[in-house]
């Protein structure tokens, strides 16, 4: 914070006192008069651009005032307030100045408010979507439940186990959203910054496939990495989630599906992940909007008999964005797609010293 | 049929429910509370074998039960955690917990957790000289000569490899964090010590031919550290 007071403070008298100079210079060397009053306006008008609030404009702009007086007013390099042009001259130079940093200062605090509501309806946005795809599993959940206690002398043995299967599988699915919320919230809390760590490339792909597997344990993924030892600085919850959304996503939309694979290789202190199914692909207008965000998605025509796979692919994008890397899709010629992303390489030199 | 007891902390009555049903069904005793205080005083009366222990109690943090226990007993703690942030595990197992299990988890997991920390404790009470060897799949460690075989073929391991590998042998089943592991292993700690630890780690699993998602021997606990398998 006093920092920033400082910097801005900084501004308040540098860029007058640069624009000054030009004033001096062009008056010197092209002996043209009148310039100065408007360089002096455009240097109010930029320090109210560059700095907060609306304090620093109205110094600055009683600095130029004082400063043209000084330089360039008869007596030069003099301060004198008592002929009248020159006290007109300052006033209206003043009362110019004063309104362009005030209007300045208005026009960026209506931006702040219209950014921090664009936040809010998407966070509302957010919860409305969310909310409606919770309720087909909690309907079946509360519905299959409730018709095992009621009916329980009726049921017979197998009934029961479809009806708690189903339970049992719209739990999960809720698991897995819940996941996904709790990440973009781990994302999206003002900025805060990740957890960062150091993981073993090797030991983050051992933890996704041990996870992947307990989920869906008869996909075999194929799994190629490089020999050497890679460390990635990284929050590694958020980055183990998007292989296995991307994974998931594969297993639960690449229809015809019959090979998955995750190979990993480093390309100039980038890391690349790369997973490939040989399914069906991606229909191109879907292509474009795979990763925007669920509420967007939400607004377009949604297949309700499906649960919405939305959110699992822009969880991701948002996570790989937060990390500075690069996540993209394409279709592949032999059918199918690659989802690709990047996460920076630990700097091997700078952590060894 | 065994005659463990086990006391829940747990204050969500559906959780407590179904982890005394499935407690029962695989003949343990079961004895149950539903907050913190109560936790303690039937911890202290009771005499359990082994302790579940929910972080997330409405009278008092988790944490601190672990300090009032461990403070007067080395019972087995296996603490339930909804939170995904691993500094919480790690802060609950370097207090001394001896494993923990993710909310929402399968009763499978839960109770591979509860089987293999009652096995680990029970060796520990017995001291660790007793055990001459340790043996896991084709993997054979014997602690006098400090070999590991694998297959029957020995594996050249340096001797701070031998150390990590042996070490977490003596824990099997156990999470061991990076600092306990840093600590016992090198006697001091500092910033680069993790990376070393890591270091050492990938050498061992190349010699030991781990492929990742199929590791045999030492699991990887992301973010928190590493365990011996225990089957």
């Amino acid at each position: 914070m006093n920092k920033n007071i400082r910097r801005n403070i900084l501004k308040t008298v540098l860029i007058p006192a640069v624009c000054l100079l030009v004033c001096i210079i062009i008056e010197r060397y092209f002996a043209v008069d009148m310039v100065a009053p408007a360089i002096m306006a455009l240097a109010v008008f930029l320090v109210s651009r560059v700095t907060e609030g609306y304090v620093y404009g109205i110094a600055a702009s009683v600095l130029s005032v004082l400063a043209l007086n000084f330089v360039f007013a008869f007596p030069y390099f003099a301060f004198n307030f008592s002929i009248p042009e020159n006290i007109i001259s300052a006033l209206i130079m003043l009362i110019i100045t004063i309104m362009t940093s005030t209007v300045m200062a208005q026009l960026k605090w209506q931006e702040k408010v219209r950014a921090e509501s664009a936040k809010e309806k998407m966070r509302g946005n957010l919860l409305r979507a969310v909310s409606h795809d919770f309720r087909t599993p909690l309907t079946t959940i509360y519905g299959s439940s409730t018709t095992i206690i009621d009916n329980y002398d009726h049921l017979k043995k197998e009934q029961i186990l479809q009806l708690t299967t189903g339970i049992r599988e719209d739990a999960q699915w809720l698991m897995n959203m819940v996941e996904n919320i709790l990440s973009i919230t781990r994302i999206d809390n003002g900025g805060v910054r990740l957890k960062k760590n150091s993981v073993v490339l090797e030991e983050l792909i051992n933890s996704v496939l041990v996870k992947f597997k307990k989920r869906y344990p008869n996909q075999k993924v194929t799994v190629s990495i490089p020999d050497e030892f890679i460390s990635i600085p990284m929050d590694a919850v958020l980055i183990e989630q998007v292989i296995i959304n991307i994974l998931e996503n594969a297993v639960q939309h690449a229809q015809g599906m019959t090979e998955l694979s995750l190979t990993v290789h480093t390309e100039s202190g980038k890391v690349v992940f790369e997973i490939t199914d040989n399914g069906c692909g991606i229909p191109k207008e879907r292509l474009k909007s795979i990763f925007k965000d669920y509420f967007e998605i939400q607004d377009a025509p949604v297949d309700h008999n499906k649960k919405s796979m939305g959110i699992g692919l822009a969880v991701c994008a948002s996570i790989i964005k937060a990390h500075d890397g690069e996540i993209s899709v394409e279709n592949r010629e032999e059918g199918g797609c690659t989802f690709r992303f990047t996460l920076d390489e630990e700097d091997s030199l700078s952590e060894q010293l | 049929m065994n005659s463990y007891k086990i006391l829940v902390i747990e204050d969500e009555k559906n959780i407590c429910n179904f982890m005394k049903m499935i407690f029962e069904t695989n003949d343990y005793q079961v004895i149950m509370a539903q907050n913190g205080k109560n936790g303690l005083t039937m911890f202290f009366s009771h005499n359990p074998d082994l302790v579940i222990l929910d972080l997330g109690l409405p009278d008092m943090d988790g944490i601190e039960i672990i300090r009032k226990i461990r403070a007067k007993s080395d019972t087995p703690i296996v603490v339930l955690s909804a939170r995904t942030d691993e500094s919480d595990k790690v802060e609950a197992l370097d207090l001394g917990a001896n494993d923990y299990v993710t909310k929402p988890f399968g009763t499978a997991e839960l109770l591979a957790r509860v089987r293999a920390t009652l096995r680990n404790s029970r060796f520990q009470g017995t001291g660790k000289s007793v055990r001459e060897s340790f043996s896991l799949y084709d993997m054979e460690i014997e602690y006098d000569a400090r070999k590991v075989m694998i297959a029957g073929e020995e594996i050249k391991l340096t001797q701070t490899e031998y150390n990590i590998v042996q070490l977490l042998a003596l824990h099997a089943g156990k999470v061991l964090t990076y600092a306990e592991i840093i600590k016992k292993v090198w006697g001091y700690s500092d910033y680069g010590s993790v990376k070393k630890l890591q270091v050492n780690m990938a050498n061992i699993r190349k010699k030991f031919g781990e492929k990742p998602g199929e590791y045999k021997y030492i699991l990887n606990e992301l973010g928190v550290g590493y365990r011996m398998n225990d089957v």
